[in-house]
């Protein structure tokens, strides 16, 4: 890790400095939208997938089972005497382990015909927390997996975590008693067996050394101890970590893209033709459960779930080809990632200041709301991502609320115009004609009333397919070849025969 | 029909259970290469989950098949399978044309795309089944006919010598039926062996020659000439079958 993330470094010196690097990288902001960004990628492409096969609550339910993962692999190497460190190799190992015991557990519940699959989900997941909880509060104490971790992430942090890399001017320093920069300073050796104050005559002294030992440069040049400043870059973990996901699950998704359109589609032709589905899905799975837990410092296991689904819901109401979500997901998600930073500081997509709402809303209303705006990132992403799907939702091209309901009216419109037209053609020259079809009364015959009447009358007239004549409706040519259209297409496709008599 | 020189399907003493109830119970079968043959039997008779069987699809409790001799790990390319229309989610965002291409994906294999020729033969096989004009659309937009003939399309690319078709007359249209009809007997045509499990038993003997009656063990399996009795029907629906009479059957619950 630490190598790779320095290759990535020296590329990115050839570029900028180590100032401007560092400055950038120390925003909270550029980390925490980089991060985020970054996860929200990862979320998509694998989540487009969980949507597809119907197991997006399996993104939850591993984003939650990774801590028993995490918290074993802790246990394991505090007891084998390493350091622990929520970003060490093995965590992500037991992490995937989990996410994979998951999946096995589930689908051995659902297999033995007693247990639906969304109740074995249901099932599995919470005990293999509930594990993980106990375990944490009973055999980890001094770690930083607290309660609010747990649940909401600390993606505003991600900035502070980081490895020093250094590149320049790089020896370490090796204060000894002899050396000029070493400060020597007089202890009190008998002070405290004798409850006594250094200043009391029976006090007895030796020298030590304030400040020996061996310094990192980046230490010897906070202590002042170094004329010349190494080169430092501060590289947040949390980038490196998210940076080898993408990498993975896009590497992934590019190299299987044909095999898991077809399992996905259609796992028994896949099974058919050679190709192993359950392999892949558990491929699928052990990714989903590295990127919960690459999330899991920096949104928490709850809201890992929305950084799965609402990217791949709303691209697949924006496009019909599942290539298209895979391009599409990534970029809702980045742009939610992106624009909840900004909702978390109290812009809601970088253009409304959200403190002058809610002014607003004291003023209207009389409220006492406080105006200054300062909310959880990994919820505000959240927020925007929703926000991002509830407009997709209503106002998607193809599936949108908007759509759908101009197209449900058009064809209401187009079904009582055939109504109308139909009726005309089956009275027209029979001896009831006068009757049936007399323009004052034939809302009547329809039970509509006569304004719904005179708005199809009207519509038809327009269209050229319907004039008056003696006080009745009657078909034009035009109108006349249209009903015919129709009723063959209708005939057709519930294959009935055609006994129109007037049909040649 | 005469004795054909080789079985291009051999399955022996196969057992599968649920739950330790039999589905299907020590069936022996042999069809002769070039047959077009019917499954038929009454509901949970146990004929899709003898070809799920036979493609190793559901694990087996007991007994071997053979196709052309081989087993199915040895002879994949040689197997089409046609599921079940709803055993797919037609909301699938993919085009009809890309459904059919999967076809092509074993020949593939792992990791190759499907090229320029992938894409015509793919084109080729929606022209058989008279989908053309259909290639770009969006799967959900099919009716359950065009679905199925989709489905179709999907098992001649894969150009196999024994095709398995699990009911692919349910619930389509009169369109749709006559398609299928016309692909089965050009496949036969060509040589090829094709097991479908039908329902409608009025229409046995005019679209196939060879016929399999199964009631979780195979009641009678031969010529549908031969096997295609009153006796044989009223044995595999356990006498709800009332006349046979110039090819008119009426069954009940069939």
């Amino acid at each position: 890790m630490m190598g790779l993330e320095r290759a990535l470094i020296e590329l990115l010196l050839r570029f900028v400095t180590h100032d401007a690097l560092n400055a950038f990288l120390r925003s909270p902001q550029h980390t925490a939208s980089l991060v985020g960004c970054l996860i929200a990628i990862c979320g998509a492409l694998l989540g487009t997938f969980l949507l597809l096969r119907g197991l997006s609550l399996t993104s939850d339910a591993i984003s939650h089972t990774v801590l028993l993962g995490i918290v074993l692999a802790f246990m394991l190497m505090t007891g084998a005497g390493l350091e622990g460190d929520t970003s060490s190799p093995w965590l992500i190992v037991g992490a995937a382990a989990a996410g994979v015991g998951t999946v096995v557990l589930t689908e051995t519940l659902h297999r033995s015909g007693l247990v639906r699959q969304d109740a074995a989900l249901g099932l599995a997941f919470p005990l293999l927390f509930a594990i993980a909880v106990i375990l944490v509060s009973r055999f980890v104490d001094d770690v930083h997996l607290d309660d609010d971790a747990v649940l909401v992430g600390e993606i505003g942090l991600a900035w502070a975590n980081t490895n020093s890399h250094c590149f320049e001017h790089c020896e370490s320093l090796r204060i000894t008693p002899e050396h000029p920069a070493a400060q020597q300073m007089r202890q009190c050796v008998n002070c405290r067996e004798l409850t006594i104050s250094p200043r009391d005559e029976r006090a007895e002294f030796r020298e030590v050394c304030g400040n020996c030992g061996v310094y990192t440069p980046a230490q010897a040049w906070s202590a002042g101890l170094l004329d010349e400043a190494p080169t430092l870059v501060f590289f947040p973990k949390s980038i490196t970590v998210m940076l080898v996901l993408t990498a993975l699950t896009v590497g992934f998704v590019a190299v299987f893209y044909k095999e898991l359109k077809l399992t996905t589609f259609d796992a028994a032709l896949a099974k058919s033709l050679g190709f192993r589905p359950a392999a892949l899905t558990y491929a699928l799975m052990i990714l989903v459960s590295l990127v919960a837990v690459g999330a899991f410092d920096a949104v928490g296991s709850i809201l890992v779930i929305a950084f799965f689904i609402i990217p791949p819901a709303a691209a697949y109401l924006l496009t019909d080809r599942l290539s298209g979500m895979l391009l599409l997901s990534p970029v809702i998600g980045g742009a939610g990632a992106f624009f909840g930073y900004d909702l978390a500081r109290g812009w809601l997509f970088g253009m409304l200041p959200v403190a002058e709402g809610i002014a607003a809303l004291n003023a209207i209303f009389g409220l006492q709301l406080r105006e200054a705006w300062d909310s959880s990132i990994s919820a505000s992403v959240v927020l925007t991502m929703f926000v991002l799907f509830v407009l997709v939702w209503i106002l998607s091209p193809r599936y949108g609320l908007v759509v759908s309901a101009v197209r449900r009216a058009n064809s209401r419109r187009r079904f009582d115009d055939q109504v109308v037209l139909a009726h005309i053609h089956n009275h027209q020259g029979t001896p009831s004609h006068a009757i049936e079809l007399r323009a004052a009364t034939l809302h009547q015959h329809f039970r509509w009333t006569p304004q719904k009447m005179n708005r199809v009358l009207m519509r038809l007239r327009a269209l050229g397919f319907v004039s008056q004549e003696a006080g009745s409706a009657i078909l034009t040519q035009r109108g006349d070849a249209h009903v015919h259209a129709f009723r063959k297409q209708l005939l057709v496709a519930h294959n009935i025969p055609d006994i129109d008599p007037t049909q040649p | 029909m005469p004795e054909p020189a080789e079985l291009a399907l051999v399955i022996d003493d196969l057992t599968v259970a649920y739950d330790q109830k039999p589905a299907i119970w020590d069936i022996d079968l042999e069809v002769p290469q070039g047959a077009l043959m019917a499954i038929v039997g009454p509901n949970g008779a146990g004929k899709s989950t003898l070809i799920k069987a036979a493609l190793n699809l559901i694990p087996r409790a007991a007994g071997s098949v053979l196709f052309h001799g081989k087993p199915y790990e040895a002879a994949r390319h040689l197997v089409g399978y046609v599921p079940q229309r709803g055993s797919v989610d037609w909301d699938f965002p993919t085009s009809v044309l890309d459904v059919v291409t999967m076809g092509l994906y074993g020949k593939l294999g792992w990791l190759r795309r499907p090229g320029r020729r992938e894409r015509a033969q793919a084109l080729a096989a929606l022209e058989q089944v008279g989908l053309l004009d259909y290639a770009g659309r969006q799967i959900s937009q099919l009716s359950g006919g065009q679905q199925q003939r989709t489905f179709l399309a999907r098992a001649l690319v894969q150009d196999a010598q024994i095709y398995f078709m699990d009911e692919p007359f349910a619930a389509v249209d009169a369109t749709t039926e006559a398609a299928i009809v016309n692909i089965l007997r050009e496949l036969n045509k060509r040589g090829r062996t094709v097991l479908v499990v039908h329902h409608d038993l009025q229409t046995v003997p005019e679209y196939f020659d060879w016929l399999t009656l199964l009631n979780v063990e195979v009641v009678a399996s031969g010529p549908t000439c031969q096997v295609f009795t009153l006796d044989n029907l009223q044995k595999t629906y356990g006498g709800r079958v009332t006349s046979l009479h110039g090819g008119q059957v009426l069954a009940a619950g069939g």
